[in-house]
């Protein structure tokens, strides 16, 4: 178990293996999202009586679920080979079982939702209810992540013990604590489901605590939204100084804003439901400061960018206040992307602290807004930094280089995606504050003169939209030439050396004891009593509904 | 003698003046965003 260069042939299939998914997710899911921009237009409908929840649920489920889950664990899989030596064949055994209990529950879901048996949205809140197999199809992908992430971490635990006394490699280090992340808060969503919707959905049970299992899911909901968001800080922090040239700022700061991100992104989850009845007050003003503490390490994060730009430009020469971001290489697209990324990872923060504020949330709770951040958060930040990773990471693993043209066109889809986001993201963020509400399909609510000045906004989305989805093809032409076509040649997978300038990273950093028990009394201060007060006071709860 | 060369190299990367403008820019921008936000609050109330 070496650590080399390249990923390990074997290794690189598995990883490849996730990837493909998750760009299959990327078409199917995208063209939901341009026909449900289109409906909410009102100048079009959806053919065959096709209903505009079960495009809106393929659409959350395929991209919020399936692209980011499997393009993570991928992804993650090639960033532990890498950096922490070549797979066993048990680990690699297990992470295939992990793929294909995912895949198979992936399409167990499509299936369910694409029959019109499950238009539930992608956050199944009761009391809407679903075809079970639509739950147990969640379930198996749940279940399969959980295989990939206990794959993830024997390997670690291997490579400590053939390294004591050493500081495992960053990027290992990230993964195990975002799958350590994911596996804690992903038992709430595996409870909710198990316990209350399955059973409820079979007809075992007649009726669901519907608070219960809204608090079960957010338990789940919000850290999921981290899930999703430190791979690309991994990125960030750990391959862009090396794209760029230059060094990490700090191996400390990056472990320590991800131990933060572990301690603070769970019990966070009442700021999705500071409208609900049922909570006292004084545990979501809790919840808040806590959400709150969670922005401190992505401010952290926005620091060590700013200074390992600085950093390198500076050793390029650059002078003046701003005169570092010349010497960025502009014309990378393994760059670009990401930094666009990042740039609208800052509206987006800014949109983060104004839902996560008890008073400001009465404003834009579910409102459209609320869509728009998430596409800014998710769909941009996210998603432009896997692009930009997806642009090394698949030419490494397939054995193949990416060329001028290729590289030209990602630059292009970048600037595309941009545009489209900032149309569609832009006009869903104003709607909001006019009131438009979200996970609704074209309405003008009996003329209301408040509804019709939301249309306007709404075209804005369509024309939004239609760009993003030309962006989504754009990459769907890159992924498939850098997987199939491209000319056969070794590309580096890139890993940030340490600055010599930074300060040694302590071991205490990685004693797990004292990580998992802080990151478990957090949740049991902010969740054990409103959670007791939820069962004990529960009401006689709810029947299952199919309103579509 | 390699200390003081490091030192110095150290020294001439370590001028973070734009990240600090840069960091204050962002920290303006959250500010900004957050008080537009109450105020349509306090408007509607």
């Amino acid at each position: 178990m070496n650590e080399t260069l390249k990923v390990d042939r074997r290794d690189a299939k598995l990883a490849l293996a996730h990837i493909y998914v998750a760009f299959i997710a990327l078409a199917l899911g995208g063209l939901a999202g341009l026909l449900q921009t289109l409906v909410r237009s009102g100048k079009f409908t959806l053919p065959a009586n096709i209903s505009y929840y079960t495009i809106l649920t393929t659409h959350g489920v395929l991209l919020g679920l399936v692209l980011t889950t499997f393009f993570i664990i991928g992804f993650q899989f090639a960033a532990v080979s890498r950096t922490a030596g070549t797979f066993s064949d048990r680990v690699r055994f297990w992470g295939w079982i992990g793929f294909w209990l995912m895949t198979i529950g992936t399409a167990m879901t499509a299936f369910f939702i694409l029959i019109g048996e499950a238009s539930v949205l992608y956050t199944f809140y009761a009391p809407l209810q679903a075809h079970p197999g639509f739950y147990l199809g969640l379930t198996l992908v749940v279940v399969g992540s959980w295989i990939s992430g206990f794959a993830i971490f024997a390997h670690y635990a291997r490579w400590k013990k053939e390294h004591p006394s050493q500081v495992s490699p960053l990027l290992t280090f990230m993964a195990v604590v975002n799958m350590v992340l994911w596996l804690v808060c992903s038992l709430g969503v595996a409870a909710t489901v198990l316990i209350q919707l399955l059973p409820w959905s079979l007809g075992l049970v007649d009726r669901i605590n519907v608070l219960v299992s809204r608090t079960l899911f957010w338990y789940f909901g919000h850290p999921l939204v981290y899930f999703w968001l430190l791979p690309a800080y991994m990125i960030w922090y750990a391959i862009i100084p090396k794209i760029i040239g230059g060094k990490i700022f700090s191996d400390s700061l990056a472990r320590l804003s991800f131990i933060l991100f572990l301690f603070f992104s769970i019990p966070v989850g009442f700021h999705h439901q500071l409208m609900e009845p049922g909570v006292e007050p004084f545990w979501k003003y809790v919840q808040v400061v806590l959400t709150f503490m969670v922005a401190i390490p992505s401010l952290m994060t926005a620091f060590a960018m700013f200074a390992t730009f600085e950093m390198y430009g500076r050793s390029k020469g650059a002078t003046g206040l701003f005169g570092w971001l010349r010497k960025l290489p502009w014309g990378d697209a393994r760059f670009f992307a990401p930094f666009v990324g990042m740039l609208f990872f800052i509206p987006a923060g800014a949109g983060g602290l104004v839902n996560a504020s008890h008073q400001l949330n009465q404003v834009v709770h579910n409102t459209i807004w609320v869509t728009g951040h998430f596409h800014l958060t998710l769909a941009t930040t996210v998603v432009l930094t896997f692009f930009g990773a997806a642009y090394w990471l698949i030419p490494h693993l397939s054995g193949r280089v990416m060329t001028k043209a290729m590289n030209r066109l990602a630059i292009i889809q970048t600037i595309v995606w941009a545009i489209g986001m900032a149309f569609m993201s832009g006009s869903m963020h104003f709607a909001g504050l006019l009131g438009a509400p979200r996970r609704s399909a074209f309405s003008t609510y009996g003329n209301s003169p408040q509804a019709l000045e939301w249309i306007p906004y709404q075209i804005a989305q369509a024309v939004g939209g239609t760009i993003l989805f030309i962006g989504i093809i754009l990459v769907l032409v890159i992924v498939t030439n850098l997987a199939f076509f491209a000319p056969k040649g070794e590309t580096e997978f890139p890993v940030g050396e340490v600055a010599e300038t930074a300060e040694r990273t302590p071991l205490a950093m990685e004693n797990w004891k004292l990580l998992i028990s802080i990151t478990v009394a957090l949740i049991l201060i902010a969740y054990t009593i409103p959670f007791i007060d939820m069962i004990q006071n529960a009401p006689p709860g709810s029947k299952g509904y199919k309103l579509w | 003698m390699a200390n003081e060369k490091i030192k110095g190299k150290a020294t001439e990367n370590s001028n973070l003046k734009g990240t600090l403008a840069s960091v204050f820019l962002l920290g303006f921008f959250l500010i900004f965003t957050w008080v537009s936000v109450y105020f349509l609050f306090l408007e509607r109330l």
